[in-house]
C-alpha cells in the first residue's frame, strides 16, 4: 500500500518534469555542467532522496536548482511535497522533514510558504476517469454480445443440420417401404387437398420432425396412417435436453377398420412400462382390460413384454405362431401393439357441469415402433423396420379372419353393455340437470313470448294454451306412475 | 388384363378413402404447445427488452425456438412478425444505450 502511495507523487513528478524541463534546459544550454553545481545546492534534497530512493530514480537529478532561484525552489518543494488524498499518511516521515525544512527557511527570504502549505490542502486530488466502454475502440468489451450472436449462429447451424438429418431419415424409410406399400395399397400418399384421389407418392411433412403417410384402398381395412415421429433434431434446446435423457425416434402406424373387418375385442402387447402406462391412460384398455398385464413369457414372447387382454380367447387367437415369431424377432423395436374395436384415444378430462357423451369409438390397430439407435439413427436403421411393416400387413389380414366363438362373443357384448351402463349412471345426474335447465329455458322463452305480445287477446289465448299443455304433461306423468305401480304389483 | 399373381392383389381401387387431418379439437393433448408458448414469451421479452438488454436477446432466442418448433401449416407471417419484433427490441435497446451488456455475476 505504501508503495502505491509513493507512486502518486512519482507520477506527478513525471508530469511536472516536462513543465520544468524547459527551464532546466535553458540552464544547461549555457553550457554549464552538472558537476559545476555545488554539492551544497543539492543538500536540501538529500534527505528526501534517501526516502524516495526507489521511486525517485526517474526523478531527474537536474532538479537541483541554484538557490538564487527561490521560486523554482518553492516549486521544487511543491513537487517534493505532494498533497495526498485524505486518510493516507504515507508521507509522515517526509512531511515531518518537510516541515523541518520549512522552519529552517528564513521567513523573509521565502514569501508565501505558509500560504503554500495551506494551498496544498485545497488542491483536489487528480482522478483519472476510465473511458466508457462503448467509446473505446475495442470489441473485447462487447464479449457478452459476441457470445449471444455466436449462440444464435450455433442454433441456426443446428437447425439446418437437424432438419436435414430428419429429412434424410424420412426419405430412407420411405424408399425402403415404398415397394411394400405400393403392392398393398391403391393409394399411397395423400394430403387430402387434391380433388382426385391420386397417390402423391411422397410423405407429408407436418413439421421439421413429423412426417405423415396415408395409405388406403385395400381389403380388410379402411386406411392406414403412418407417422414418423423423429426427435426434434432441429431444436438445439431439445438436443441438449436429450443429452440428459436419451430417447429414440418412433414410427406410429394406425390402421382403421370397418365393422366387417374386425370382431369385438380389445388386446394390447408391449413393454411392461408402456403397458402399465397405457392401461391407465387409454379409455378402452382401462375399461375392458382391468386385470394387471400378464407376462409375455407365458405365450412364448420375451419376458420384457407383457400382455393386456379382454379375455384369454383373444390372446390365444391373436398370438399365433407367426405373430409370436414376428414379435420375438423384433422385440427391441416394439413399444406397443394395440388392437381394439372400442378405440377412442386417451381418457379425456371431463369438464365440470358438461354431460359427457359416450366417446366415439373406431375399430383400430395401433402399432408403435422404436427406431433402433436411440437417437443416433442412421438411414440404414430405417431399413430394419421393414419386417415390422410386414407384421402390420399380416395383422390386418389376421384380424379380419379372427372371430370369437359364441361364448367369447357373449362375454364381449356383456362387457360393452356394462361399460355403457356405468357411463350412463355416472352421467345420469349431469344429464338430469341438463334436461332440467333445458326445460326451464323453454318455459322462460315461452313466457317472454307471451309477455311481449302486445295484443291482450292474443296474450290471453297463448296463456291458456300454455296452461293446457302443462295440464296435459301432468296428466301424462300421473298415468305413467299408475302404470308403473300396476306393473310392480 | 391383370397379370396372374400367385397371391391375389389386396389393393382395391373402390375402397379408397381420402386423408382427413386428425382434428386437434378432439385430441388437444397431441398438439405440441411449444411454438405458441415461445411466441408469447418472445413477445413479452421483446416488451421488457426495451428496458433491459438481456431480455431483448432472450426474445430473439425465443422467436428462433418458436420458428424451429413450428408446424408447416402455421402462418409464416406471425413467425416473421415475432422475429422482427425481437430484432427491433435488440436494436432499439442498443441505440438507446450503447454500453455493452454486463454479465449478472
Amino acid at each position: 500500500m505504501r508503495s502505491v502511495h509513493l507512486l502518486v507523487p512519482a507520477l506527478l513528478l513525471l508530469l511536472a518534469f516536462p513543465v520544468s524541463r524547459g527551464r532546466y534546459n535553458d540552464d544547461f544550454d549555457d553550457g554549464e555542467d552538472i558537476a559545476d553545481f555545488d554539492d551544497n545546492d543539492f543538500a536540501e534534497f538529500e534527505d528526501m532522496n534517501d526516502d524516495q530512493a526507489a521511486e525517485a530514480e526517474t526523478a531527474p537529478p537536474p532538479r537541483a536548482s541554484p538557490s538564487s532561484q527561490p521560486e523554482e525552489e518553492e516549486e521544487d518543494e511543491d513537487e517534493a511535497t505532494v498533497e495526498l488524498e485524505d486518510g493516507l499518511d504515507g508521507f509522515e516521515d517526509s512531511e515531518a522533514q518537510d516541515q523541518d525544512m520549512y522552519s529552517k527557511y528564513d521567513q523573509e527570504e521565502f514569501e508565501g510558504i505558509g500560504d503554500m502549505e495551506k494551498g496544498h490542502s485545497m488542491k483536489d486530488p487528480l482522478i483519472i476517469h476510465t473511458v466508457p466502454a462503448h467509446l473505446q475502440n475495442s470489441w473485447e468489451s462487447y464479449y457478452m454480445e459476441i457470445l449471444m450472436v455466436t449462440g444464435l449462429l450455433a442454433y441456426i447451424m443446428n437447425y439446418l443440420i437437424g432438419k436435414n438429418k430428419n429429412s434424410r431419415l424420412a426419405q430412407a424409410w420411405f424408399n425402403s417401404h415404398k415397394e411394400l406399400l405400393e403392392s398393398n395399397f391403391a393409394l399411397v400418399g395423400d394430403d387430402g387437398t387434391s380433388k382426385e384421389a391420386v397417390s402423391t407418392g411422397k410423405l407429408n411433412q407436418e413439421n421439421e420432425h413429423i412426417y405423415n403417410l396415408w395409405c388406403s384402398g385395400r381389403v380388410c381395412c379402411e386406411g392406414m396412417l403412418i407417422q414418423l415421429k423423429f426427435l426434434k433434431r432441429q431444436d438445439l434446446l431439445n438436443v441438449l435436453a436429450r443429452m440428459m435423457r436419451p430417447i429414440g425416434d418412433q414410427v406410429q402406424i394406425k390402421v382403421t377398420l370397418n365393422e366387417d373387418d374386425m370382431d369385438t375385442f380389445v388386446f394390447a402387447v408391449g413393454t411392461k412400462k408402456v403397458m402399465a402406462k397405457l392401461q391407465k391412460e387409454m379409455q378402452d384398455l382401462s375399461e375392458f382390460c382391468g386385470d394387471k398385464p400378464k407376462s409375455g413369457a407365458k405365450f412364448g414372447l420375451p419376458d420384457s413384454l407383457s400382455i393386456l387382454s379382454e379375455m384369454g380367447e383373444v390372446t390365444d387367437g391373436v398370438m399365433d405362431n407367426k405373430m409370436v415369431h414376428y414379435i420375438t424377432n423384433n422385440a427391441e423395436k416394439i413399444e406397443s401393439i394395440h388392437f381394439s374395436d372400442q378405440f377412442s384415444g386417451p381418457k379425456v378430462m371431463q369438464e365440470e357441469g358438461q354431460p359427457l357423451k359416450l366417446p366415439e369409438t373406431k375399430r383400430t390397430l395401433l402399432f408403435t415402433f422404436n427406431v433402433p439407435g436411440m437417437g443416433n439413427t442412421s438411414p440404414k436403421d430405417m431399413e430394419s423396420l421393414l419386417p415390422l411393416m410386414n407384421m402390420v400387413i399380416y395383422s390386418i389380414d389376421k384380424v379380419k379372419k379372427l372371430r370369437l366363438n359364441r361364448e367369447g362373443k357373449m362375454k364381449a357384448d356383456r362387457n360393452r353393455a356394462r361399460v355403457e351402463e356405468n357411463f350412463l349412471k355416472q352421467t345420469h345426474a349431469q344429464r338430469q340437470e341438463a334436461a332440467q335447465t333445458r326445460r326451464e329455458e323453454k318455459k322462460r322463452a315461452e313466457k317472454e313470448r307471451i309477455m311481449s305480445e302486445e295484443d291482450p287477446e292474443r296474450q290471453r289465448r297463448l296463456e291458456e294454451a300454455a296452461q293446457r299443455r302443462e295440464q296435459k304433461k301432468i296428466e301424462k306423468k300421473q298415468m305413467k306412475m299408475k302404470q308403473i305401480k300396476v306393473k310392480a304389483m | 388384363m391383370m397379370s396372374f399373381n400367385n397371391v391375389s392383389d389386396p389393393r382395391r381401387q373402390n375402397k379408397i378413402l381420402r386423408y382427413k387431418a386428425p382434428s386437434t379439437e378432439t385430441n388437444p393433448t397431441l398438439e405440441d404447445p411449444t411454438p405458441d408458448y415461445m411466441n408469447l414469451l418472445g413477445m413479452i421479452f421483446s416488451m421488457c427488452g426495451l428496458m433491459l438488454k438481456w431480455c431483448a436477446w432472450i426474445a430473439v432466442y425465443c422467436s428462433f425456438i418458436s420458428f424451429a418448433n413450428s408446424r408447416s401449416s402455421e402462418d409464416t407471417k406471425q413467425m416473421m412478425s415475432s422475429f422482427m419484433l425481437s430484432i427491433s427490441a435488440v436494436v432499439m435497446s442498443y441505440l438507446q444505450n450503447p454500453q455493452p451488456m454486463s454479465p449478472p455475476w
